[in-house]
């Protein structure tokens, strides 16, 4: 029975990679942005680095992968989760959805996952390709970090999924949450190491820093593949990762029941 | 027989909107201070339905009548009261309850604007769970009045509104559920496809004993369909019972048409109302239990001779004027 509902939802993920790869053109332009920001940061790294010294223990090499990483990274982090939730609201198309033997969020969840399987052929690997042929080849520091990393990305991709959703539920009450999500982007751009890790930080910011949850989406996993975090620290760091998840999912599952039933069917 | 397939017990829906204030004004004070106001859409409805019944469910624009069909089919919850669909409430059991009903929104789709509308109902055929034969099944049954397997190849953008309404139609039944709600179905359609459609709910209904309930604003569509008919005005309950007998009461009238062979001296009668002339034609309105239409001919006719006479019912648009309050 179990099984036989989830036979339900592989299909909708099924169904969607099949729409992903009916919209061909619409996803190079992220190729391209992430090849630009992955070329550029790898010369600024490098000018940074002529002295040659590592900064808190990342040499030049390190802080390559890094980059590369991040940007592979950030196609297995996109999410639509927001705007979907926001234009059914707005549209009212949440009728077709809440009319479906189907749990909303979780036809989200695998329509989000269909989005990325099909991002991985069309974005993930071009970014890869480009990275390597380009900057350097970005190999993980040992094989034994290779589980730690994926149990880490798995975790950051539920952290960074529910606070999309969160935000995407703002719009069962406010309807119009575009601005709202501009800056949830954009929170998670700067404050999650994407782009800079927090170690370039002073102390004071980085703690800050370490009691939200932005940096357990890119830093961490990031950490683990260069190898700038191992043991007890490591151990420690991916504990505040699984309670952060932890407290998401509950926020999540309150937030969840009180938005469903607080939809507005818009028209009609 | 006399199943009960729907039992709507005492249902209540309130919704709390921002109340915006005029000028530039009101809106700075919107930004920091917002009145909520309070809209009550639908009050206190009581009504069940019996399996194979098709019910027609009318009522001005903004009568409720969306968001009661919207609570039914489990997108909306209640603000009070009790929905029973096949003895189940689908507020506390959306998921299994939803698995017996179809919803057809004639505004929207669910179908997948981007893919072929084969693949929109092999997603369905996953979702409902449906075996690859009874899928096949339904699907001739289905295509031998909407022809659906002709445009089975098309996406769903390229559709005309009558391809998508019927494919639309097609998604709803694909799990053969015993509750059919269809709001507004034929908006905007042309008569061929409004035909069809009307066509298609008579015979499933027939065939699968398909509980229907349509909104509709098409007199025709509840002419042709509805045996029962609920009004609803303000989300109250105006009539419920069957067309027939609504009629009846309401409009129990019948309007005889004389036509004379010439304009002077047209006759009155005692028992019924002259309502207009026009040339030689006079328009006399009678209560069926005054007079009948016959008596009615044959007195007028000794006073005046006649060309040719004609009888219209009341008919279903009186009966919507009237009750909307008009």
């Amino acid at each position: 029975m179990k099984l036989k509902g989830l036979s339900k939802y592989l299909y909708v993920y099924k169904t969607q990679i099949i729409r992903c790869f009916t919209y061909k053109f619409e996803v190079y332009g992220n190729i391209l942005m992430q090849s630009i920001i992955m070329i550029t940061s790898a010369f600024f790294w490098r000018a940074l680095y002529r002295t040659g010294n590592p900064v808190a223990g990342v040499d030049v090499e390190g802080m390559l992968t890094y980059i590369i990483i991040s940007a592979m990274m950030s196609v297995l982090l996109i999410t639509n989760v927001e705007r979907r939730i926001e234009n059914s609201v707005q549209k009212g198309t949440i009728a077709m959805d809440m009319m479906k033997p189907l749990n909303i969020f979780g036809i989200y969840l695998v329509e989000d996952l269909g989005s990325i399987t099909a991002l991985v052929f069309q974005n993930l690997l071009p970014i890869f390709l480009v990275g390597s042929l380009l900057v350097k080849v970005p190999t993980i520091c040992s094989t034994e970090h290779i589980p730690l990393f994926a149990i880490s990305m798995l975790m950051s991709f539920f952290i960074n999924w529910l606070i999309a959703a969160l935000f995407g539920m703002w719009s069962f009450t406010a309807v119009n949450v575009d601005a709202l999500i501009q800056v949830k982007k954009h929170l998670i751009r700067l404050l999650s190491g994407s782009i800079i890790p927090m170690w370039f930080f002073p102390d004071w910011f980085r703690n800050i820093l370490e009691a939200l949850p932005f940096v357990y989406i890119y830093q961490l996993p990031l950490d683990i593949y260069i190898g700038k975090s191992s043991g007890d620290e490591l151990a420690g760091m991916m504990m505040i990762q699984f309670v952060w998840l932890i407290i998401l999912l509950i926020a999540f599952a309150y937030v969840a029941r009180r938005a469903t039933k607080k939809v507005l069917v818009q028209g009609g | 027989m006399n199943k009960k397939m729907i039992e709507v017990k005492n249902l209540c829906k309130d919704y709390h909107i921002v109340k915006k204030e005029e000028g530039l004004k009101g809106a700075v004070k919107g930004l920091f201070k917002s009145e909520k106001k309070t809209i009550e859409a639908v009050r206190h409805l009581d009504f069940t339905v019996d399996k194979g019944e098709i019910v027609g469910f009318i009522g001005p624009n903004g009568a409720g009548k969306s968001t009661t069909i919207k609570m039914m089919s489990g997108i909306l919850t209640p603000s009070s009261g009790e929905i029973l669909i096949n003895g189940v409430d689908i507020t506390k059991h959306r998921k299994e309850v939803v698995q017996n009903i179809g919803v057809v929104f004639g505004q929207r789709t669910q179908l997948n604007w981007d893919l072929r509308l084969g693949e929109s109902f092999e997603l369905l055929r996953h979702i409902y769970q449906i075996d690859r034969n009874e899928y096949e099944e339904t699907l001739d049954v289905m295509d031998e009045i909407l022809d659906i397997r002709k445009i089975i190849d098309k996406p769903v953008r390229q559709m005309s509104l009558g391809q998508r309404v019927k494919g639309d139609l097609v998604a709803a039944m694909l799990h053969s559920p015993d509750v059919l709600f269809l709001d507004e179905p034929t908006i905007g359609l042309d008569v061929s496809s409004k035909y069809a459609l009307r066509k298609f709910i008579k015979e499933i209904n027939k065939v699968k004993q398909t509980t229907v309930i349509l909104t509709t604003h098409d007199l025709g569509d509840i002419e042709e369909l509805c045996e029962r008919l609920i009004i609803i005005n303000h989300g109250k309950m105006m009539e419920d019972g069957n067309l027939v007998d609504i009629v009846d009461r309401i409009a129990p009238y019948k309007t005889l048409v004389v036509q004379y062979y010439d304009h002077e001296n047209i006759p009155v009668h005692h028992s019924c109302e002259m309502i207009k002339t026009e040339g030689n034609m006079a328009w006399y309105r009678f209560m069926k239990a005054d007079i009948t239409a016959a008596a009615l001919i044959s007195e007028l006719s000794e006073k005046k001779k006649i060309l040719d006479v004609s009888i219209e019912e009341a008919g279903i648009d009186d009966i919507i004027r009237i009750a909307y309050g008009q």
